[in-house]
């Protein structure tokens, strides 16, 4: 059935990614929903919940509010309560209720933003598409509306990181882990987006020599920068040494020549019968390929979410729901994925656990391993 | 690119006028798509000689999916308008204004303007501003000015007073403003001086002053507009002349 998941789980939607990418950098989030959602935004899909302060709000849309369409009672809460915080923006999206009665986000957004004075823009989502989708919308938007245009290039090399979230990363060290990766590299870390990173950090992005994208969720921003400032993006996760290695070379060559590469992409052409990862296109190509390096065993990617063409490989393949994804893993030669995956994997399949805040939200989230430029053991709990 | 949005009371000659409209920015060189918004889906029917496209809606209730292009959702017509039609839910169910939303996302999904490059889009629109769905086309990115269709009949002159009032409330929202009103003749009692006094009031110009005509009735039984069936009469140079002033505005606006 298309569309459909029985027995497994789904990939946390585009208002958590929205909440997530913009959690730490100041601003204001306010979803139009209906009262008692929050806790789907935050608590669950957001283990900084309870360590760091973020401004994330649920308008409390009523069905009389619905039916009215009274978007000014949504205007003046925000206005008030912005007055009260003065946060560093404010960012407004939706909920499946409020895109079903047409609310106009944009023109609400460009009428808080008048009232108020703070930058205001509204980030497209309509519950119905994966974090990847609400995550890449806001950082894109972060960086059209805050990126100093007059950014000049630093004299050090640097890099800036993008797409990093806890749905991806989860908060085991891993992203702490690039950063000391791309420092020993020789990289001066400019802006992390969005773990670690302020906004005035994200503000001189157009500063550096080179984007690593770290997920398809960063590759929009990434193209924003590349179009404003000429920076060119490395796409791939420093998963294992070897690899690492291999994307540390591949980012010396984008900030020298200023020629983007997709190294998590640039892999072998697997027929079937193999090792299979199935994630994010672009951290499961990364391990896709350390695997490759460390083991020289042939791994091919299992896509379930939303990916580009330069994001995969010959052989990788989509599997937008339960049915095709069960298929596949008949296929294989093993499959590494998050746990909630196992019940449609077959018994004969070797099955190695790689949990996924993004999936399995917090069920497995102690067991979330920190794979970053360090050797990756296959067997057992990789 | 000029974007217009005709509103106005049910039954009052949207359709008719937006055709005729579409029919002489044709005839005057430029590539125009119409785009009804209205679940009858009878918007184009005069452009394209009695034939129906395929409307939006209908796509989907009948494959359950999105068209992959856009020649699946439209057709040419006369002088070459690109015609679509939203179409609505089956009647009595659903949301047609939800439909209309829809459809734009997945007009500009299928990269409609990027694609059509057209000169002129107009947008035939159901009756009222109802609600948030009916708005869409005036919606920034969408439709820049309103033509208001109205009689001088009571109704016609109410309706096309909220939808005034309805467009004026959107001010600070960046969305359309209302261009004018096309006064369409009924020939009832003292419609000039009624029609006129509506424009005063609400300040706004009366663009077009449609008579009312059995040639056009008689090209609609042909499934053609009046422009196609004979340009030379004088209703017809009534829609080119609204034609060249629409023209002659993007022209003074660059």
């Amino acid at each position: 059935m298309r569309q459909t998941a029985r027995i497994i789980s789904i990939y946390t939607a585009d208002i958590s990614g929205v909440c997530s990418a913009l959690f730490e950098l100041g601003g204001m989030t306010v979803i139009h929903d209906a009262s008692g959602c929050n806790s789907t935004y935050t608590t669950h899909d957001e283990p900084r919940w309870y360590d760091l302060d973020s401004m994330v709000y649920i308008s409390a849309l009523t069905e009389t509010e619905a039916i009215l369409g009274d978007d000014d009672r949504l205007i003046g809460d925000i206005v008030n309560t912005a007055g009260e915080l003065s946060p560093r923006f404010i960012a407004i999206c939706g909920s499946p209720v409020a895109i079903m009665i047409g609310t106009d986000f944009k023109a609400i957004a460009k009428v808080v933003g008048e009232k108020t004075g703070i930058p205001a823009f509204s980030v497209s989502t309509n519950g119905m598409h994966s974090y990847l989708s609400g995550v890449s919308r806001a950082l894109e938007a972060v960086v059209k509306h805050f990126c100093r245009r007059d950014a000049v290039r630093s004299k050090d090399l640097s890099a800036n990181i993008i797409g990093a979230t806890p749905l991806d990363f989860s908060v085991n060290g891993s992203v702490e882990s690039i950063k000391r990766w791309l420092a020993e590299s020789g990289f001066r870390i400019v802006s992390c987006m969005a773990m670690g990173s302020d906004l005035d950090h994200i503000s001189m992005a157009g500063s550096a020599h080179v984007n690593l994208v770290v997920s398809y969720s960063g590759l929009a921003a990434a193209k924003v920068l590349q179009k404003q400032f000429g920076t060119p993006y490395v796409a791939g996760v420093p998963f294992g040494i070897g690899f690492a290695d291999i994307l540390a070379r591949a980012l010396r060559s984008a900030a020298k020549s200023g020629k983007s590469s997709m190294p998590c992409a640039d892999r072998r052409n697997v027929s079937g019968g193999e090792l299979a990862v199935v994630g994010e296109s672009i951290s499961a190509g990364s391990l896709a390929r350390a695997v490759e390096a460390e083991s020289g065993r042939s791994v091919r990617v299992l896509c379930p979410l939303e990916t580009t063409g330069e994001l995969t490989a010959e052989g990788d393949i989509l599997i937008p729901d339960e049915d095709s994804a069960a298929r596949q893993f008949t296929l294989a030669g093993g499959v590494i994925a998050d746990p909630l995956y196992k019940p449609i994997c077959p018994d004969g399949v070797p099955f190695y656990s790689l949990p996924h805040e993004a999936f399995s939200g917090r069920c497995y989230r102690k067991r979330i391993p920190n794979l970053i430029n360090r050797k990756l053991k296959l067997e057992g709990a990789i | 690119m000029i974007k217009i949005a005709v509103y106005g009371k049910g039954g009052i000659g949207k359709s008719t006028i937006t055709s005729n409209l579409s029919a002489a920015f044709a005839s005057l060189g430029k590539r125009v798509i119409q785009i009804g918004c209205d679940p009858k889906a009878d918007s184009t029917l005069n452009l394209l000689a009695g034939n129906r496209v395929m409307p939006v809606m209908n796509y989907l209730r009948e494959f359950d999916h999105e068209p992959d292009r856009l020649d699946e959702v439209t057709k040419e017509g006369f002088g070459h308008v690109l015609c679509i039609e939203t179409g609505g839910p089956t009647p009595g169910l659903g949301c047609a204004g939800r439909g209309i939303i829809t459809t734009f996302s997945l007009l500009n999904d299928l990269d409609l303007f990027e694609k059509y490059r057209p000169d002129v889009v107009l947008y035939d629109v159901l009756g009222d501003v109802v609600c948030g769905g009916f708005a869409a086309p005036i919606r920034e990115a969408y439709a820049s000015e309103v033509l208001i269709v109205t009689s001088g009949e009571k109704m016609a002159l109410y309706a096309a007073n909220n939808i005034n009032t309805a467009v004026h409330n959107f001010a600070d929202r960046s969305y359309a403003k209302v261009r004018g009103i096309v006064f369409n003749r009924r020939n009832v009692d003292h419609e000039e001086e009624k029609v006129r006094e509506f424009a005063l009031n609400a300040g706004l110009p009366i663009v077009a002053d449609i008579p009312r005509s059995d040639d056009i009735i008689r090209y609609e039984d042909m499934g053609k507009t009046v422009v196609e069936g004979d340009a030379s009469l004088s209703v017809s140079c009534k829609f080119f002349d609204l034609a060249e002033l629409l023209l002659g505005d993007e022209e003074n606006d660059e």
